[in-house]
């Protein structure tokens, strides 16, 4: 597990304070590499679903190849939640609250049968129950629009004291010169930022908890685990909530900044992406899942105007990041900086 | 009736290219404990090698090249990459494998485009059909039916009564006893990939002309075919035999009746078999523990 | 004396195979107890089936008079049922400590209490137990040491006191010495008197002398059956034991 800076009282406000200054870089150095300002905002919320399947493999041990229909369902929950219980009146904290709760519930139900299968079993499984609701969203036309997917959906306000933002709204122009003008970012950004910070503080937190502490000791051993008296089953199952609810949260805000939600953000390519973002990025690392998004997602966007087989280099990228890079480009950085010992944990999955 | 009849036959023939694909995976899943989601790819290569060969020179030459060339390319891949993971962790494996599976996709997307290709059969042999029961089926898949048949028999020989199966038998059980008795296994594991490589990609091969080839038809095949070693139990033999004709059945029974489900209801399948009985039709009742 | 431990007709099969065929104990509290037996005599089973590592199949397991046979492993362990493994199961890539610091906090804060917000260096009793269990063990000087690193010997007597740090009523020490050097050997003898004098103790053993020179009685497995229950001097002169063992010599002819 790494520590951004140091232990301490003023560690969690140096972390915090770090973020921000580099968030409020970051889409302006995107835009001196050919990005353009949607794709940052794009990136921090896509990170948020890498850090809960991060949380799920680095910290927990477990593989799912399932993770899309967490991402998806939420953006389809909050998508259903606008247009049917809130059309006029379009809440976007609690059409990202409403998902993040089915997900939650829907990881919970998934979680407790599946824990007890391991390795590929547990792989699998998870594979097995994106697949089912990929069936049942698609069929369920009266709700979901099947194939076509929800478009157009009410733009969803975000309730903030007084007022009701749009945070379609772009920041006041200000010309910076070859990064661009400021008012190529949206409040969406900053809303993603802020949305990012706390789950990164989040996540930081847990797993230097207890709770933290536990759930490392299973990944590593789970029969001592069980044997000195911990529910290995139950933490894990926790783990798998909490990688659900991060994972439906970042799809609804997702589906909410789009605008549109279709079938696709439910599918094997989807589970498989954040497998991809997070394994380059850094697996047990805090920012390899933000890392990880970034390149890829960047690469995606950029690269697929210029190359033709840009899913190819992806494909290379992610297959020298597991055989030179095991760590990821955030962990081996890390190993360097700290040397051996606070990584010696390899990715011992269960 | 007749419907109901040539579903039947269309699940046999699906479930025997399964079938070839899992005996593939459990073998090399049972000596080399090595999960491969890379398989898939020799399935796909096998396909498009058997396609060029196919169009320049014949179909015969085609089934001969194909799988000489996956299992090459099998070996080659052993040889670099897959060597330092064998019994490392499964998921490593996986993700090492998955993204192979990815290059592989890509590269052939690359090379052969996007767009879905046609196998070009002998004009006699395109048209030709045979009278079975009630209806008439492709001769073409009747054949092809035959001659997995064929291959499954021969692959269970070669594992009863040779050497080298002798060894990868044993070496399913126990790795380690098979090398102190002096059994060379890290060459019958070679051997062992390459073989479970080559009947893909013969397959591959052989199965074109019944459904049209894309970059992705290795993902297509490779996720049912989990299922069908899921199903029949890691490791099994017969277990994937089995387990392939059950899919393959399955999954025609279900296009007869509510066509978008066919893909769902083998997920549906694999999900009871991991919830109730985790070690497969005809696995070793091993408890799935943490290893 | 109620017997703290106490098991009726129990039985253990794997497929076809009875590795624990009716097996009838009972210990009483404070007790140091040897099971002994040849090999494959089936002594590391029972103890996995009063652990909870598996699940019996026939007959019932009873702790201070609670019918604990389809308790999980996990709560045995809470309830006061330690095993220290036959193959030394540690946590390789932690410390010695927190190897110890990691049983002291699941008998502290229960199977399933998870503290999302706080860490468990807040809890002073998680580092007291564990510190304390090292100290029994006279590992407190290797406390920072990854326990990859460790000695096989002292891996063994880690995991005893990782057994140790959950406060145990019934310590199950299944082969503690093997593969250790005589220095170490009789070390752990020492320690394992000591422990003896404050919990109940079950032992599994080969080194014969040792097993005769601690125990307050031996039980005997031969083949999944209990064949004698009894003291040292008795058990060392029942001639089925002997045979068992010596095929029918009895050890007068063995010293001789």
């Amino acid at each position: 597990m790494t520590s951004f800076s140091t232990e301490g009282p003023g560690a969690d406000a140096r972390f915090l304070l770090l973020g921000a200054v580099a968030l409020a870089i970051f889409p302006f150095a995107l835009h001196l590499v050919g990005g353009y300002a949607g794709l940052a905002t794009q990136i921090l919320i896509i990170s948020v679903a890498a850090i809960g399947f991060n949380l799920l493999l680095g910290y927990a041990g477990m593989l799912s190849y399932g993770q899309a229909m967490f991402y998806g369902g939420g953006g389809y929950v909050a998508a259903i939640l606008l247009i049917r219980t809130m059309p006029n009146h379009p809440n976007l904290w609690l059409a990202a609250l409403g998902a993040t709760l089915v997900t939650t519930l829907l990881a919970l139900a998934i979680g407790a049968v599946s824990v007890r299968l391991y390795g590929i079993y547990f792989a699998l499984l998870t594979l097995a129950f994106a697949q089912m609701i990929f069936f049942v969203v698609e069929q369920a036309k009266d709700w979901t629009n099947g194939d076509d997917g929800l478009q157009s959906f009410p733009n969803a306000l975000l309730p903030l004291g007084p007022w009701n933002l749009d945070l379609r709204t772009p920041l006041p122009a200000l010309p910076l010169g070859p990064f661009g003008n400021l008012s190529d970012l949206h409040l969406w950004y900053v809303f993603a930022a802020v949305m990012l910070l706390a789950v990164l503080w989040f996540v930081r937190t847990l797993t230097r908890s207890q709770f933290g502490e536990v759930l490392d000791a299973i990944r590593e051993n789970e029969e001592r685990s069980v044997f000195v008296g911990f529910n290995g089953p139950a933490y894990r199952l926790a783990a798998f909530a909490i990688s659900g609810a991060l994972t439906g949260f970042s799809g609804a805000l997702k589906a909410m900044y789009d605008g549109t939600v279709a079938v696709d953000s439910l599918g094997i390519e989807r589970s498989g992406s954040f497998v991809i973002y997070t394994v380059v990025g850094g697996v047990q690392t805090l920012l390899g899942p933000v890392v990880g998004t970034a390149l890829i997602v960047y690469l995606e966007n950029v690269l697929s105007g210029v190359i033709s087989f840009w899913q190819l280099i992806e494909g290379l990228i992610f297959v020298l990041a597991i055989v030179f890079l095991p760590n990821g480009i955030v962990g081996t950085i890390l190993r360097r900086r700290h040397g051996r010992r606070t990584l010696a944990r390899s990715v011992k999955v269960r | 009736m007749d419907a109901l009849f040539q579903a039947l036959l269309n699940g046999l023939v699906r479930g025997l290219i399964y079938v070839a694909i899992a005996i593939g995976l459990t073998i090399i899943f049972g000596t080399l404990r090595l999960v491969n989601f890379a398989h898939g790819a020799f399935y796909a290569i096998g396909a498009y090698v058997g396609l060029v060969v196919a169009e320049k020179v014949g179909l015969i030459p085609a089934f001969l090249v194909a799988p000489a060339a996956v299992a090459v390319f099998a070996i080659l891949l052993d040889r670099l990459v897959l060597r330092h993971f064998y019994g490392k962790e499964a998921t490593s494996q996986l993700l090492i494998t998955f993204g192979i599976a990815l290059v592989a996709e890509e590269t052939l997307r690359l090379i052969f485009g996007g767009t879905t290709q046609q196998y070009p059969l002998p004009p006699g042999l395109a048209s030709a059909s045979t009278t079975i029961g009630p209806i008439t089926y492709p001769t073409y898949q009747l054949l092809f039916a035959l001659g997995v048949i064929v291959m499954i028999v021969a692959v269970w020989l070669f594992l009863q009564r040779t050497n080298y199966g002798l060894i990868v038998r044993a070496g399913t059980r126990d790795r380690i006893m098979v090398q102190l008795l002096g059994g060379n296994i890290s060459q019958a594991s070679t051997v062992v990939f390459a073989l479970g490589a080559a009947l893909a990609g013969l397959v591959g091969a052989a199965t074109s002309p019944i459904y049209d080839i894309d970059p992705q038809t290795g993902f297509d095949f490779l996720v049912p075919s989990f299922v069908v070693v899921v199903v029949g139990g890691l490791g099994s033999f017969w277990g994937a035999v089995l387990g392939g004709l059950l899919i393959g059945e399955l999954q025609a029974i279900t296009t007869l009746i509510y066509a978008p489900a066919a893909d769902v209801v083998i997920y549906i399948c694999m999900a009871l078999i991991l919830l109730l009985r985790p070690q497969g039709l005809l696995g070793e009742s091993e408890v799935i523990r943490p290893a | 004396m109620e017997p703290i431990l106490q098991t009726t007709g129990l039985g253990k099969s794997f497929g076809r195979f009875a590795a624990n065929v009716d097996i009838d104990f009972a210990v009483a509290p404070g007790e140091l107890r040897a099971v002994i037996g040849p090999n494959g005599a089936g002594k590391t089973t029972f103890f996995n089936l009063i652990a909870g590592t598996v699940p019996a199949t026939t007959g019932t397991i009873r702790f201070k008079g609670q019918n604990i046979t389809r308790t999980a492993g996990t709560h045995r362990v809470h309830l006061g049922i330690a095993k220290a493994f036959q193959t030394a199961n540690v946590y390789v890539d932690q410390s010695v400590l927190q190897n110890c610091r990691l049983a002291a906090l699941a008998h502290v804060q229960g199977a399933f209490a998870p503290q999302f917000f706080r860490r468990s260096t807040r809890l002073g009793q998680v580092d007291a137990l564990a510190c304390a269990a090292l100290a029994r063990l006279e590992l407190d000087n290797l406390a920072e040491v990854r326990c990859g690193d460790l000695s096989h010997g002292d891996k063994k007597l880690l995991d005893i006191a990782i057994a140790l740090a959950t406060e145990p009523e019934i310590l199950l020490l299944d082969e503690p010495v093997a593969g250790m050097s005589r220095d170490e050997a009789r070390k752990t003898e020492i320690l394992v008197r000591r422990l003896a004098s404050e919990m109940t103790v079950l032992i599994i053993e080969h080194d014969i002398d040792l097993v005769m020179g601690i125990s307050d009685s031996i039980t005997v497995l031969h083949q999944g059956r209990v064949l004698a229950t009894g003291t040292p001097t008795a058990i060392r002169e029942n001639p089925a034991v002997q045979e068992a063992y010596l095929g029918g010599h009895s050890a007068a002819e063995m010293h001789a």
